[in-house]
């Protein structure tokens, strides 16, 4: 965590120098300075037509505030920042690919064509099996999200990040973007693996075309939908991770909470008997439903269609974050 | 810690002579530390909770799929048969029999009629099981000698009198076993191959079949003879049938893909030498093999998969809340041996999880009893099942100890990590997503995860063998139990090496 604290501070410092750097009425020529010493070269050039636009609408005129449109960046920068420098969150992006593809790997070699009977097609949802290396992966992507929140709660590092962008909106917005840049390209990475591992694999296996099994391939629309889905799923959890750590605030207790809300209704389900009510919970549930995306055959047996499942995860994404913000503008630090 | 207070107050906490038995002190500080916490409660709560309102969710839809009392008999076989008035015998010579299952029989048989479930008598070879002879479905069989093909084999009728007897040679016989049967007066006199199904477990796609896989049984006969009480050859032709048809069949005329369907028995002749395949089986069926398959005792604690979730949150924290705010240098300084005071937590909380452990299972199982009673699953096909029975004590008692040593794991867990939000990701996600992903996997990977992972230690819950049984009780167990072993000794390890 000495990475966030480290982070968190340089950032904090550059912000708050950048705020003086905007009053021009009071010390701008100090402001630029110390700007000017700490941005790269391209930066400071856009920052300097940021403050000559400032300079020239509130020259005299005391400063509103930091809801400017040109703001926002400068705390995305900070907060990708703090989210770059922590080792740990570099090993979550690569757990996210790294367990994603072990587990496809695994799950395909498990597949067993000779398990259908001869001549018949046992009509396997090769795309669904590959893919469940999700499963394994959005963990880390929960991990990551609820860390990029609580981990400056644990360290009380938060009331540092607001001391420095008053704005708790932004922040917390800079913050469901930078997390969402970071897992986004993570989870396109992570379906890639099953994707090459279907259509490496699964071929030689006995999951022929003649068999019934077309060469995986995104163009094809069920399995398409399957792999972008899975992406999808994977920023949305993203986004609803950080909704549900904003909400909650405390590590242990965030990720207790996303895993419970994920994993245990899924376990239930598995052990309820009563199929009308497997079928409601596993509609309503965020995991349940949300990977219902992955299925490309037997549509008509989920208890939910895949896009309306994914709205399922986007609706409690929205709500957590409506939630959080709600807490968050409302609260103390 | 030696020095003893002033005696004129009241003491703290017995202290200790000597720093031997200083360890119920640390238990009785860590029992305080845990107990102290508010959330140590709610959590237990939600333990307990959990898993019977998941234990009544798995019991509330169960179904017995089969009602009724199930068959008596078994009784599908070929017969290769002919008359025969009054007094006789029937003599044939088993040349060879395959191997199809180890109860396949092929033998000498004389029966009422040609109806399944008439009254007969029969001596028949088996390939394992040596020489049997059945009268009327009566069970137990009686056993002759062991020996395979080549063999002779006859059965007499002398009024109601039956006699089977078996030779090596045709010239010297020894006698089986003789009883009395009620036959009318002509009976059907002859040969029968039978061979009976195996259990096969076929997986479709992503789901499981279990059901009877027909095997086919096949032998030779040769000096088949059908005599009458004077010891002339009985009048008439050999007619040959399959007895019994797909009705009365075990698993039922619906077979799903994957399976083989029986096949009709055949019969043929060249030189006096018979060769016949049948398939099913002729014997009395057990009361107990009529009871239905479920696990009742199982359903009503599954619960605990889900309880388990509080139990591993309380197991992790319990080790990790000491190092998030600290207090933990200040327990190190208070008692500097470290592995005992992390011994004395370990305790602690193994203890609490055992008790919410069999608390949560005594409690699940009285709630769920009756729901499953009026769901069908009361006697005879599933007797009552009662707290004091030893394999449901077993199942309740384990029910705590499982939890006793998952709450071990995730605290070891928790003590090598230190961080709370790691430990708690890596033991949810050793312990659900393997469950989760079983589904997708074929079924020996599938076997493969309830066997190696921590959760093989729910096989404590199992109180009678099923198909899919992955993993018998304590082996279930003693899985968990290295899981645990592994990790506190790495933490211990940890704890002796690191800086706190």
């Amino acid at each position: 965590m000495t990475g966030v604290q480290r982070s968190g501070r340089r950032s904090d410092r550059q912000r708050a120098d950048q705020r003086a750097g905007h009053q021009p009425a009071d010390e701008p020529a100090d402001g630029r300075r110390s700007d000017r010493q700490r941005a790269g070269r391209r930066r400071a050039g856009r920052e300097r037509s940021d403050r000559q636009r400032a300079g020239g609408e509130w020259a005299g005129r005391r400063w509103p505030g930091p809801v400017v449109p040109g703001r926002l960046p400068r705390v995305l920068r900070a907060e990708w920042t703090k989210l770059r420098t922590v080792p740990a969150n570099g090993w979550a992006v690569l757990a996210i690919v790294v367990l994603t593809w072990a587990v496809s790997v695994w799950t395909v070699g498990g597949m067993d064509p000779a398990s259908c009977p001869a001549g018949r097609r046992c009509d396997l949802d090769t795309t669904l099996t590959a893919l469940s290396g999700v499963y394994l992966g959005q963990v880390a992507v929960v991990l990551l999200s609820v860390l990029v929140v609580t981990a400056e709660y644990d360290t009380m590092m938060i009331r540092a990040t607001l001391a420095a962008t008053p704005n708790r909106a932004a922040v917390l917005a800079a913050k469901l973007a930078v997390v969402t840049a970071a897992v986004l390209p993570a989870a396109a990475l992570s379906v890639l693996g099953p994707l090459l591992v279907g259509r490496l694999w699964l071929p030689g296996r006995g999951f022929t075309p003649a068999a019934g099994y077309p060469p995986m391939s995104l163009a094809q629309w069920p399995t398409g939908r399957a792999f972008l889905g899975s992406v999808l799923y994977l920023g949305l959890l993203a986004l609803f991770s950080v909704g549900v750590a904003v909400t909650v605030r405390r590590s242990a207790a965030a990720i207790s909470t996303m895993l419970g809300l994920l994993l245990v209704p899924a376990i239930i389900a598995g052990l309820m008997s009563d199929e009308h009510w497997r079928d409601r919970l596993q509609e309503l549930a965020p995991m349940t439903a949300g990977l219902s995306i992955q299925a490309t055959k037997h549509l008509d047996t989920l208890p939910i269609g895949p896009w309306a499942g994914l709205g399922v995860l986007a609706g409690y994404a929205a709500g957590a974050i409506v939630l959080g913000t709600v807490l968050f503008l409302r609260r103390d630090a | 810690m030696t020095a003893t207070g002033t005696p004129t107050r009241p003491a703290p906490p017995a202290p200790a002579p000597g720093g031997r038995d200083g360890f119920s002190r640390l238990l009785r500080a860590e029992w305080t530390k845990l107990t102290s916490v508010r959330s140590t409660a709610i959590v237990l709560l939600f333990a307990v909770g959990l898993t019977i309102v998941v234990s009544l969710l798995n019991v509330n839809g169960m179904r017995v799929a089969v009602h009724g009392s199930g068959p008596q008999y078994l009784d599908r076989f070929h017969f290769v048969h002919r008359t025969l008035t009054g007094d006789g015998s029937i003599t044939a010579r088993v040349g060879s029999q395959a191997d199809s299952e180890e109860s396949a029989k092929a033998g000498v048989m004389i029966k009422a009629s040609s109806t399944p479930g008439a009254r007969y008598a029969a001596l028949m070879l088996t390939p394992r099981h040596g020489v049997r002879w059945q009268v009327d479905f009566a069970r137990p069989d009686t056993a002759g000698s062991s020996d395979g093909a080549p063999r002779w084999l006859r059965i007499t009728r002398a009024g109601q009198l039956v006699t089977g007897a078996e030779s090596t040679d045709g010239v010297t016989w020894t006698q089986v076993a003789s009883g009395t049967l009620a036959l009318p007066r002509s009976v059907e006199v002859g040969l029968f191959v039978t061979s009976p199904p195996r259990l096969k477990i076929v997986q479709h796609g992503h789901s499981v079949d279990a059901g009877p896989d027909e095997t086919v049984g096949r032998a030779t006969f040769d000096n088949v003879a059908a005599r009458t009480g004077a010891g002339a050859l009985a009048p008439g032709a050999w007619r040959d049938e399959d007895i019994g048809g797909l009705e009365t069949r075990p698993g039922g005329p619906g077979l799903p893909d994957g399976f083989t369907p029986p096949v009709p028995g055949t019969s043929t002749e060249a030189a006096g030498v018979f060769t016949v395949t049948g398939s099913g089986d002729v014997r009395g069926v057990a009361p107990e093999e009529n009871q239905g398959g479920a696990d009742t005792v199982k359903n009503s604690l599954s619960g605990v998969e889900v309880g388990l979730i509080a139990i591993a949150v309380l197991g992790v924290l319990f080790a990790t809340s000491e190092y998030r705010t600290g207090i933990i240098r200040t327990t190190f300084a208070a008692n500097p041996r470290r592995v005992r005071v992390f011994t004395a937590k370990a305790a602690v909380v193994a203890a609490a999880a055992f008790g919410t452990g069999v608390l949560a299972a005594v409690i699940a199982f009285l709630v769920t009893q009756p729901t499953l009673h009026r769901n069908g699953f009361r006697p005879p096909g599933y007797p009552y099942r009662s707290l004091t029975e030893g394999p449901v004590l077993r199942a309740v008692v384990g029910t705590g100890l499982f939890l006793a040593v998952f709450a071990l794991l995730s605290f070891g867990i928790g003590t090598i990590l230190r961080r709370s939000a790691g430990a708690i990701t890596l033991v949810l996600a050793l312990i659900l997503v393997p469950q989760l992903i079983a589904g997708n996997l074929s079924l020996a990977a599938a076997k493969l995860i309830n066997r190696a992972t921590p959760l093989a230690g729910l096989a404590i819950q199992q109180t009678r063998e099923q198909f899919d049984t992955p993993i018998a009780p304590w082996p279930g167990f003693a899985v968990l139990c290295g899981w645990a072993a592994v990790a506190l000794g790495l933490a211990f390890w940890l704890l002796r090496r690191r800086d706190a």
